[in-house]
């Protein structure tokens, strides 16, 4: 074949595939409008709907519900990108600050329409690195977001998708109810969270309808989130919590399940101080305070040598003890108030039991005060699983003395009439010495102390 | 007709192609918004500090683009960024500006600031004060924290931003790696986090963080020497006892004055008087 040939056959094929590429520009289109149409629409949709509520909007926001609680926001979006916006977030002092603030918000699009609260807020405290509910979340904050990807709607609310971790969150229709009912969360936070006076521990006590059974419940004021781990050996167990709050009680992303049946909504009861998930049938789920160690152990005879047996001795040292996470807000609050008082700040605390059931409870200072003794009989509750202390004599090492008004408040607490719980903890403080608690049965005082022997 | 023959071809393909296109839409004004945002008294102020004079914008709006999206970072009080902006023009712009010319700023700059409110806490607990990202963008975390009336605060906050810009005068014109290497070799290590800067300083490093390596050794020599009087640098240097690590130091310092006389002809020592005048006025106003 002459390449004329060849090249004439080409031509032909190039002019029919030219031609044929034409023959159907019509394709399926699958959009009513091209992309850029369609995110440009979403998000003038978004940024209508969201200032279209009157009183805003309310997000109850569970940043990751298997270890975290649920914080409620608050934001009335305004023209020009501004939003006033209330949460009820627990601060790093405790403090919870329901008041509204204004920032500013945008719409952004990428690959999709997100909302982004793009200066500083209520929001951004759950994304701090530097403040973590547990050492889990080092770095992490509580996991929060605040760029969220717009979904759409169902049922007059929205529906975003958080950014880092994919979690859906919804805001509803805010009333004026919820910026008023807002600051009404707080006493029942703080009811739940206790304060320094509060009992030491917590019982998630749950009746089936027929009986019932009391599980240790483990909270984190801060994460807003517990497990109720059971208290029977043979049961193995457990109920998280993810709570989030209202101004009639707490409830729970996770439900309870008692029995199939689902209880969420735990009601505030001012008379017991305690939280109440009421079901059908007698199910019911209470958690409440106790001054008791759910768990009551043997470790109290430690402090009771046999006779001929050697002292043991616990002490408290400041310099390495002072910021023990076991020491309770109480026992803090006694130390610092000897502290303040004068130069003299408490060194240690320290017991040392003897074989004859009476222990010395030595005071030592820094600041130039002497050291003092309290010398106290022993007695045993083997039912409590306490150790009762009652008062001797005051002496200085070589003699007898009056009783030191300084030590007095705190000391009184180791006086307990009801006794004291001792704790061997299964952790360390810088050294390889046992860690020993020893808490007051009907306060909650508890010290931190090494064991020497 | 020669050329017609030789060229029919092109000519019936391209009228095709041409005809191809008649009845396609024409293209008509943008899709994309390109309006303006409104401006905040704060961005006009940035627009006039930063923006229009050095070519260098602010961003303390949130923009995840411009941050790590794993760290739980998040936007600066707004009220903060016009203080901690002026620390930066007052302390870094002047002084390089009195001592290195009015156009050095202007030419040798990151191009943007990113403004972050809290700390940037990483899992190790250590913590980043800042970030230069291929000489073009530095980022500065705990702005929320700045206190202007703090000296310890200050220097803190101005320290992050000279070793930050020493990194991007480096990347400019390198300094000496050669001879730096072969001061202190063997002290280099990636857990310099768990070294007390005492331990640090007797093995020859001014920080702790100067020996995860030569250019950070490098940078927190710099840094040091410029948000430290002569009179707190002498005493850094007094507090080191071992000789050897002194004159190490000491050597690292010559290395870093000999880097700016001969790269950019700065006196580096006018340079860390002008900086630390203007610490004062900071200060003290």
């Amino acid at each position: 074949m002459k390449a004329k040939y060849i090249y004439k056959c080409l031509l032909i094929s190039f002019v029919a595939l030219l031609l044929g590429s034409c023959s159907s520009p019509e394709v399926d289109a699958k959009f009513d409008e091209n992309a850029t149409d369609r995110l440009s629409g979403r998000q003038k949709e978004l940024n209508d709907l969201l200032l279209s509520s009157a009183d805003g909007w309310k997000a109850v926001y569970y940043t990751d519900s298997t270890q975290l609680g649920g914080w409620t926001h608050l934001f009335k979006f305004l023209p020009g990108g501004k939003v006033d916006m209330a949460s009820d977030f627990t601060g790093r002092d405790g403090e919870i600050d329901t008041k509204t603030y204004q920032s500013q918000y945008n719409i952004q699009v990428g690959s999709t329409v997100s909302l982004v609260f793009s200066t500083q807020n209520r929001i951004h405290l759950l994304s701090d690195a530097n403040n973590y509910p547990t050492a889990g979340l080092l770095a992490k904050g509580y996991l929060g977001d605040f760029q969220f990807y717009y979904y759409g709607q169902k049922d007059g609310n929205i529906i975003f998708k958080t950014n880092r971790n994919g979690h859906m969150l919804r805001f509803v229709k805010a009333t004026p109810k919820d910026w008023t009912d807002l600051p009404k969360n707080v006493p029942i936070i703080k009811n739940i969270t206790g304060d320094m006076n509060s009992p030491l521990f917590r019982l998630l006590e749950i009746n089936d309808g027929t009986a019932t059974k009391n599980y240790d419940f483990s909270y984190n004021t801060s994460a807003r989130f517990g497990t109720g781990y059971s208290l029977d050996p043979a049961v193995n167990t457990s109920y998280d919590l993810a709570l989030s709050f209202n101004p009639l009680g707490a409830y729970s992303k996770l439900p309870l399940d008692v029995k199939g049946q689902k209880l969420t909504d735990f009601v505030y009861d001012t008379p017991t101080n305690s939280f109440v998930a009421t079901g059908k049938d007698g199910v019911k789920a209470t958690i409440k305070y106790t001054n008791a160690p759910p768990r009551l152990t043997d470790d109290y005879k430690v402090t009771l040598p046999a006779a001929g047996a050697p002292s043991t001795a616990y002490g408290y040292i400041a310099a390495n003890l002072a910021s023990a996470p076991t020491n309770s807000q109480l026992c803090v609050f006694l130390l610092n108030e000897i502290n303040n008082a004068s130069a003299a700040k408490v060194n240690r605390v320290q017991f040392t039991f003897f074989n004859n059931r009476t222990v010395d409870i030595m005071y030592s200072f820094t600041g130039g005060k002497a050291t003092v003794y309290h010398r106290a009989t022993i007695t045993e509750d083997a039912v409590n699983k306490t150790i009762i202390l009652k008062h001797s004599l005051w002496h200085n090492g070589t003699s007898v003395i009056a009783a030191d008004p300084l030590v007095k408040n705190l000391d009184d607490k180791l006086m307990d009439p009801k006794g004291l719980y001792v704790t061997r903890e299964s952790f360390r403080i810088q050294f390889t010495n046992t860690i020993y608690t020893f808490t007051a049965a009907s306060s909650s005082f508890r010290i931190t102390t090494y064991a020497f022997q | 007709m020669k050329i017609f023959k030789t060229y029919k071809t092109v000519l019936i393909a391209g009228a095709l192609l041409i005809a191809s296109c008649a009845h396609e839409d024409q293209p008509k004004e943008s899709q994309l918004d390109f309006s303006t945002p409104v401006k905040t008294d704060l961005d006009k102020w940035i627009g006039t500090n930063f923006l229009d004079p050095y070519n260098i914008n602010v961003y303390y709006e949130w923009n995840q683009n411009l941050v790590d999206n794993n760290r739980y970072l998040y936007p600066p009080l707004v009220a903060k960024v016009q203080p901690a902006m002026e620390v930066v023009k007052k302390i870094w712009i002047d002084s390089y500006t009195t001592i290195g010319g009015k156009e050095f700023v202007k030419k040798i700059a990151p191009r943007e600031f990113v403004l972050v409110g809290g700390i940037n806490l990483n899992t190790n607990g250590t913590v980043t004060l800042g970030l230069a990202e291929a000489g073009q963008r530095v980022s500065l975390f705990q702005i929320d924290n700045l206190n202007k009336k703090s000296r310890a605060s200050v220097t803190q906050f101005i320290h992050t931003i000279q070793h930050e810009y020493v990194h991007i005068l480096n990347q400019t014109k390198p300094f000496d790696e050669q001879a730096w290497a072969k001061l202190t070799p063997s002290g280099y290590t990636s857990s310099w986090y768990v070294e007390a800067i005492a331990t640090s300083r007797s093995l020859g490093f001014i920080t702790s963080y100067a020996r995860l390596n030569i250019y950070e050794d490098f940078a927190e020599t710099a840094a040091t020497i410029l948000t430290s009087s002569k009179a707190e640098y002498d005493a850094i240097l007094a507090g080191v006892t071992d000789a050897t690590a002194k004159a190490n130091i000491k050597a690292k310092e010559a290395l870093v004055v000999k880097y700016y006389k001969e790269a950019f002809n700065i006196d580096f020592y006018a340079l860390r008087d002008e900086a630390q005048k203007n610490t004062d006025i900071v200060i003290n106003n």
